[in-house]
């Protein structure tokens, strides 16, 4: 019997993955951003909102993620972007290799921005590189203020977190200020959006950052 | 549940380490487990029993071990273990970069020679 030290990482072929995807979006001058959160936080309802509002400006395309059903890509499809669906058949997170899959489907050349919908599930989309320039989440205050302190791995790979359906704040206790100051504890260059997806309010400063964002990649 | 995710890629990794040296049978392997990565660590070894049967890792005891969080304070520098929104010791302020914690890494396997012919098939 021989000990032979294997010193690799276990995701160190889903990284050499990613790092192929994030080839593909550089060449294409495309920018990938992965927006991740809990199951129910409002991931579609915002990107029905950015479609709509960047529609015209910016081509934007969607991978969506999800255990089971179509449902997320028809709601977005009806917006007009073009969306690619990815069932996961039981995982509870999107990995490089899914995107690699979905990236041959579609035409980068004729893009802008590609978002990554992923799984709703706060712990295990935050282990998996993508390729995507950035990670975003969305909290939201029908959720509870504890969670960047019960999550932190999350809250610390994003670069924005949305905090999402602020119209329902008079029916919650929810402690926007509280949640905010946990979260840039764990990161404190973390940028923070207090928008609704669903009355639209709140939504400009969320569209700002993605065209900072885009304009940085192009740069 | 990426447990089962992250055991399928322990076993690719096994078996393309007993491909590399020759083929044989995985018996024993050492896996350093970050504390402050999201994985259970006996949830991944039932994953790990699933995903390796049929593979030369079929049967490996897999040994886990814990790799304590490390952190050093962004503030003062100092460097501590402990819960992320924890204070410093040091200077009581808050928010800290991870040095250690966040493995999930394959360190070394035991390797049976030429027992195993199905050493090097796809798990």
């Amino acid at each position: 019997m021989t000990e032979i030290s294997v010193e690799r990482n276990l995701l160190d072929e889903d990284a050499r993955i990613a790092a192929e995807n994030r080839e593909k979006f550089r060449r294409a001058r495309v920018y990938a951003l992965n927006l991740m959160s809990g199951p129910g936080a409002g991931k579609t309802t915002l990107l029905e909102s950015t479609i709509e509002r960047l529609r015209g400006r910016i081509r934007l395309a969607v991978i969506a993620g999800d255990i089971e059903t179509r449902r997320d890509a028809d709601r977005l499809a009806r917006r007009g972007a073009p969306v690619v669906q990815i069932n996961t058949r039981g995982d509870c997170h999107l990995d490089a290799r899914r995107i690699a899959g979905a990236l041959k489907e579609m035409n980068l050349a004729a893009l802008d921005m590609v978002i990554v919908e992923n799984v709703g599930n706060l712990v295990c989309p935050a282990e998996f590189d993508l390729g995507e320039h950035d990670k975003a989440m969305i909290l939201s205050v029908a959720e509870g203020h504890d969670k960047p302190a019960k999550y932190p791995l999350m809250f610390r790979e994003a670069r924005a977190m949305v905090v999402n359906k602020i119209d329902l704040l008079p029916y919650t206790n929810f402690d926007v200020e509280a949640a905010v100051a946990d979260a840039r504890t764990l990161n404190p260059n973390l940028e923070v959006f207090r928008l609704s997806a669903r009355t639209g309010d709140g939504l400009d400063g969320w569209l700002t950052w993605l065209d900072a964002r885009l304009r940085s990649v192009r740069a | 549940m990426h447990e089962l995710a992250l055991a399928q890629r322990t076993v690719e990794l096994m078996t393309q380490t007993a491909t590399a040296n020759g083929g044989g049978r995985i018996v024993s392997a050492r896996l350093l487990l970050g504390e402050l990565s999201c994985v259970q660590p006996e949830t991944l070894a039932f994953a790990f029993d699933a995903a390796s049967r049929g593979t030369c890792a079929e049967g490996c005891r897999l040994d886990i071990v814990r790799i304590p969080a490390k952190l050093r304070c962004l503030a003062c520098g100092a460097v501590r273990g402990g819960d992320l929104l924890e204070m410093c010791p040091g200077c009581g302020r808050v928010g800290c970069d991870v040095l250690e914690g966040r493995e999930l890494r394959l360190e070394s396997v035991d390797l049976e020679e030429d027992t195993c012919p199905k050493a090097g098939g796809k798990p």
